[in-house]
């Protein structure tokens, strides 16, 4: 077998220019493949994963644009109108919600701090979706009505830690710190949160609510659940994954229009590859023909041509691996720039999972595109040799 | 075979160095695969909007009208600051406690009428009983204090209005670092529940005009005009 693969090596090496043009031209049209491969999962990685941070599936937002309200909700912003609290009780009582948690968000101006208090009022069942709020000073949920739980930029700016007493000048509301949340990166730590019946009560917004977050028993029931929920009088379902869906669709063509680039590209490098080979074929005719008249037989000629493809190829894989993992990041970088809400995390990460089928195309492009050489090779009759042909 | 290990002579070179050239490359490749690994961040997103990051340093909000009201004539003012770091044991003797890490640095204003510098004006966030409280406090070249204002704050009413007192606020002009301090002695003094935002506006006002008179011998790290 070693014998064999000397051989075969031995003949690539013969022609290293043109060997090297083809291990070339395959190694860039894989590693751009596997670029695009590792961008679109680590894109699709990412946002589910937001999702799950989020902790819900769909919002109950009042009539208006919903992606607008959504939007907004998410980024801590006011609403314009606001829902009867009656649509809470009719999302609980819906059998595919699993947790219906109500807000009540108020902006509050401070034109002369050049600053806007932003207040959230939640009941206790936000706090299974937000498992990850953690506090860095005292408790991570409300002591009394009258507490308050900052962000941590809201309690460096105000100076406030836990059991420090805190004032809405504008609501004439005095409150105690309950808890302050350790950073997490979102407007979470610039916003000021309260009980729900309190944001009431200060915003004068009693049994009213912005947005109702809901978390389904079974992501899969989505769809019967936001039909359902649809037809609450007064209010309307945004699912985070039309949200989502909105940036993976738009990831997603680009990704289909790229990869068929990477597809024409790979299907040139077979065609190099198998160019490669039958010109191998063709101008060693006389060493092919004297091994068949020394005793190689048609299948030992047929694998020896192939085993030189399969060299050819694994090479050209390697090598474009190794050059997506060197060139990625720097093409990451290029990428997110026009990538909607980009991750901040990397995307190249390289997984098992698309080397190995990398890996798996680059033998099958060695398979196919020596088929025929190996074929051609393999019929050469040793008689001709002998004959001196 | 043989004809196989005739064909493997010529080769023989550059099949050593593709082999070795491949075997770097496959290590490095190796390498940085385990090290992105290990260095994945665990924040995924850019947050939704910008956060509106804290003000680690208080900022002047109303630089036009406190000129007006503190400096007759000003036209202008620069930016400075300060590197107080390397005079931790000074400040620390005049402050009486040791100096907080904001104290390792101090940014002033120093306001001109056309060129001639006629005062500086120190910003300072200080910590009332229901909120922070901001402090503007003009200084006269020679370290008198020239007017203290509340440029933010979110007490009650009640505290605010005893705060905010044109009378209290006034028993502050005039004084100098080296005069005492006391608030209802050398200072004048506020109702029982204002008590103890009271204190941390004095303590704040004594505080920066230490900060100042040890920074004008310190060196300039930079200037801005405006």
């Amino acid at each position: 077998m070693l014998n064999w693969f000397s051989l075969a090596w031995g003949n690539l090496v013969r022609r290293p220019v043109r060997s090297g043009l083809a291990v070339s031209g395959l190694a860039a049209s894989i590693a751009v493949l596997v670029c695009l491969w590792s961008f679109g999962n680590g894109y699709r990685r990412a946002l589910n994963t937001e999702l799950d941070r989020m902790g819900l599936q769909m919002m109950l937002v009042p009539l208006g644009c919903p992606y607008d309200a959504a939007a907004r909700v998410l980024k801590g912003q006011n609403l314009d109108n606001s829902l009867p609290a009656s649509v809470l009780e009719a999302a609980r009582n819906d059998p595919a919600v699993a947790v219906a948690a109500p807000l009540l968000l108020a902006a509050v101006p401070r034109p002369r701090d050049g600053r806007t208090d932003m207040w959230v009022g939640l009941d206790e069942t936000a706090l299974d979706l937000k498992p990850w709020w953690k506090t860095t000073s005292g408790a991570r949920w409300f002591a009394s009505e009258d507490s308050v739980i900052l962000g941590c930029d809201a309690a460096e700016t105000e100076m406030r830690s836990a059991g420090d007493r805190f004032y809405s000048p504008e609501t004439g509301q005095k409150l105690q710190v309950s808890g302050v949340l350790e950073r997490s990166g979102t407007s979470d730590d610039s916003l000021f949160f309260v009980p729900l019946s309190t944001a009431q009560r200060m915003f004068h917004e009693t049994n009213r609510l912005t947005a109702v977050a809901i978390r389904l028993r079974d992501p899969t029931l989505v769809r019967g659940a936001s039909e359902r929920l649809q037809k609450i009088p007064g209010a309307q379902v945004v699912t985070m994954t039309e949200m989502m869906g909105t940036f993976l669709n738009l990831v997603g063509a680009v990704r289909t229009l790229s990869t068929s680039v990477a597809a024409v590209a790979l299907l040139v490098s077979v065609l190099s590859v198998f160019n490669t080979l039958l010109a191998t074929v063709i101008e060693r005719t006389g060493e092919l023909m004297v091994m068949r008249a020394i005793g190689a037989s048609r299948a030992q000629v047929f694998g020896l041509i192939t085993l030189e493809a399969l060299l050819l190829t694994l090479a050209g894989t390697g090598c474009g691996l190794v050059g997506a993992l060197l060139l990625g990041p720097g093409l990451e970088g290029v990428v997110k720039r026009f990538v909607p809400m980009a991750p901040v995390e990397r995307l190249l990460v390289p997984s098992l999972q698309i080397f190995s089928a990398t890996l798996v195309m680059g033998v099958a492009v060695g398979v196919l595109s020596a088929l025929y050489p190996a074929w051609r090779a393999s019929r050469l009759h040793p008689a001709a040799a002998l004959k001196g042909d | 075979m043989e004809m196989a290990s005739q064909s493997r002579q010529p080769g023989s070179g550059i099949k050593k160095y593709l082999l070795s050239s491949t075997g770097v490359l496959l290590l490095a490749a190796v390498l940085f695969w385990w090290r992105s690994q290990g260095t994945s961040q665990t924040i995924l997103f850019e947050p939704p909007v910008r956060v509106a990051q804290s003000e680690p340093l208080c900022p002047w909000r109303q630089p036009n009208e406190d000129m007006k009201r503190f400096f007759s004539g000003s036209t202008r003012y620069q930016t400075e600051t300060r590197i107080l770091s390397g005079l931790r044991a000074p400040l620390a003797a005049q402050l009486g406690r040791e100096p907080t890490g904001d104290e390792n640095a101090l940014l002033l204003y120093r306001v001109y009428a056309q060129q001639t510098p006629i005062g500086v004006v120190l910003t300072r966030r200080v910590k009332g009983a229901y909120g922070a409280i901001e402090l503007v406090l003009a200084v006269a070249p020679d370290g008198h204090v020239l007017g203290l204002r509340l440029q933010r704050q979110r007490e009650p009413e009640n505290i605010a209005a005893a705060l905010e007192r044109p009378e209290w606020l006034a028993s502050f002009v005039g004084k100098r670092v080296k005069d005492g301090w006391q608030l209802g002695e050398d200072v004048g003094g506020v109702s029982g529940e204002a008590r103890s935002s009271a204190e941390a506006i004095v303590e704040g006002t004594r505080s920066l005009l230490v900060l100042l008179s040890v920074a004008e011998g310190a060196p300039v790290s930079n200037a801005g005009h405006h």
